[in-house]
């Protein structure tokens, strides 16, 4: 996991080695630490790390990507439709009228 | 350009493949050709779409026709002016302004004056001494040392050509000339020298324009290719591309933008290669009435600029 994500890119700070932390006196001492010192346990810990750091960085990028993919709707996209809205319920108000009175709406273009 | 195909040239394909003992292919009538556009107005309409004159603040214009050739204008923009820095962060200091503007125009002779207050006056004016000849001038005047110039334009609208000579403050001098080639394609070349910067160039300038497309490239010795391309959808809607190399400086910049002349309002956007996005709207309340909204969007700078205004008169 860890290998495959620092070849993505993601740069993963450096994780401590949970053993040296633990002491080597407690070693073998308990079942309990017997297994939360067991190596799998470790990368376990270390996989969950990674994973979450991952995904905040992933959860950071998409949110600015869908920032600035929103603004730039917010100004290019929704005036524009605005506008359209605006065009077409004048046609059909020119359209209404030019029922209503019976003459073909000539002249009102 | 070759994928796209007017009606007219469909029409005449379908004529063509159905009766081939008749084609007559158009004839070319080459000392007829149409008068191409000034060589400095051949990006117009790319222009036109992708160059919004984007503002920050508030803007009120007012232009008053006191008879049909005079009018006075007036107009205060209150907003921010850039200062430009080392830093990539731009300097925004608060500013208003006030100009004065007296307009002449009459059919051979128009005049122009523009006064600030920050003291910058700006004068032009041109003149149809024949039907093919005219004289323009340019004037900036401001209190600032070294910062006022003068621009004198000779032109010369031929039949199917048009030449034009340049005279400027600095010892610039310039000259270009663009000619119709056939009657869709006119082609131009320019030189100009700066003396002041003992500088000198020369740069070449295509255009092809049908009614549904206009096709242009410019390159110049400065290192600048530019080449712009709009398509004309509808008589509502028209789509915009532009490109820009400067081979000097190796800046890229490439823009797509729309442009939609609705019945009553006018909306132009644009988004760039460098993050930079923008809008402008201009909306007709009244007759005679206009309401200007802006925006821009620089996602790289983080600048965000936007505007309205009000247009009175014209």
């Amino acid at each position: 996991m860890a290998s495959t994500a620092r070849k993505g890119g993601v740069s993963l700070p450096d994780k401590r080695n949970p053993r040296g932390g633990a002491g080597a006196g407690a070693a073998g001492s308990g079942i309990v630490s017997r297994i939360s010192e067991s190596p799998i346990v470790a990368r376990g810990k270390r996989a969950a790390g990674d994973a979450a750091f991952v995904t905040k960085k992933l959860l950071k990028s998409t949110g600015k990507a869908a920032w600035i993919a929103g603004t730039t709707f917010l100004v290019l996209v929704v005036p524009l439709i605005i506008e359209m809205d605006r065009e077409q319920q004048l046609n059909e108000l020119d359209l209404q009228q030019a029922s209503l009175l019976g003459t073909p709406a000539v002249g009102q273009k | 350009m070759a994928g796209v195909v007017s009606p007219e040239e469909a029409a005449a394909k379908a004529a063509a493949a159905a009766a081939p003992e008749q084609v007559a292919p158009e004839k070319v009538d080459y000392l007829n050709l149409p008068c191409p556009i000034p060589y400095e107005e051949i990006h117009r309409e790319a222009m036109m779409s992708l160059k919004p004159d984007v503002f920050e603040g508030f803007r009120f214009d007012f232009t008053k026709g006191l008879n049909p050739q005079f009018a006075l204008s007036h107009s205060v923009s209150m907003g921010v002016a850039e200062i430009p820095s080392q830093s990539t962060e731009t300097i925004k200091i608060p500013t208003a302004q006030y100009e004065f503007g007296v307009n002449f125009m009459d059919p051979k002779l128009m005049l122009f004056g523009r006064l600030l207050t920050d003291g910058r006056l700006n004068a032009r004016a041109k003149w149809d001494l024949t039907d093919n000849f005219s004289f323009k001038a340019n004037g900036l005047l401001t209190g600032e040392p070294h910062m006022s110039h003068g621009m004198f334009n000779f032109d010369y609208k031929g039949s199917d050509y048009r030449a034009q000579f340049q005279a400027g403050s600095g010892a610039l001098f310039g000259a270009n000339y663009i000619q119709s080639v056939t009657p869709h394609l006119s082609l131009g070349g320019e030189v100009f020298w700066a003396g002041q910067h003992r500088k000198s160039g020369i740069g070449y300038a295509a255009r092809f324009n049908t009614d549904k497309m206009v096709a242009t490239g410019q390159v110049a010795s400065t290192g600048m290719v530019a080449l712009s391309y709009v398509q004309k959808v509808s008589e509502k809607v028209s789509l915009a591309t532009d490109f820009m190399y400067n081979y000097m400086s190796r800046d890229v910049t490439a823009s797509v933008g729309y442009d939609y002349l609705l019945r009553q309002s006018r909306l132009r956007g644009k988004i760039d290669s460098n993050g930079c996005v923008a809008a402008f709207l201009e909306e007709r309340l009244n007759m005679g009435l206009n309401f200007i909204l802006s925006a821009e969007l620089d996602h790289k700078k983080k600048d965000y600029k936007f505007g309205f205004g009000l247009t009175v008169g014209q």
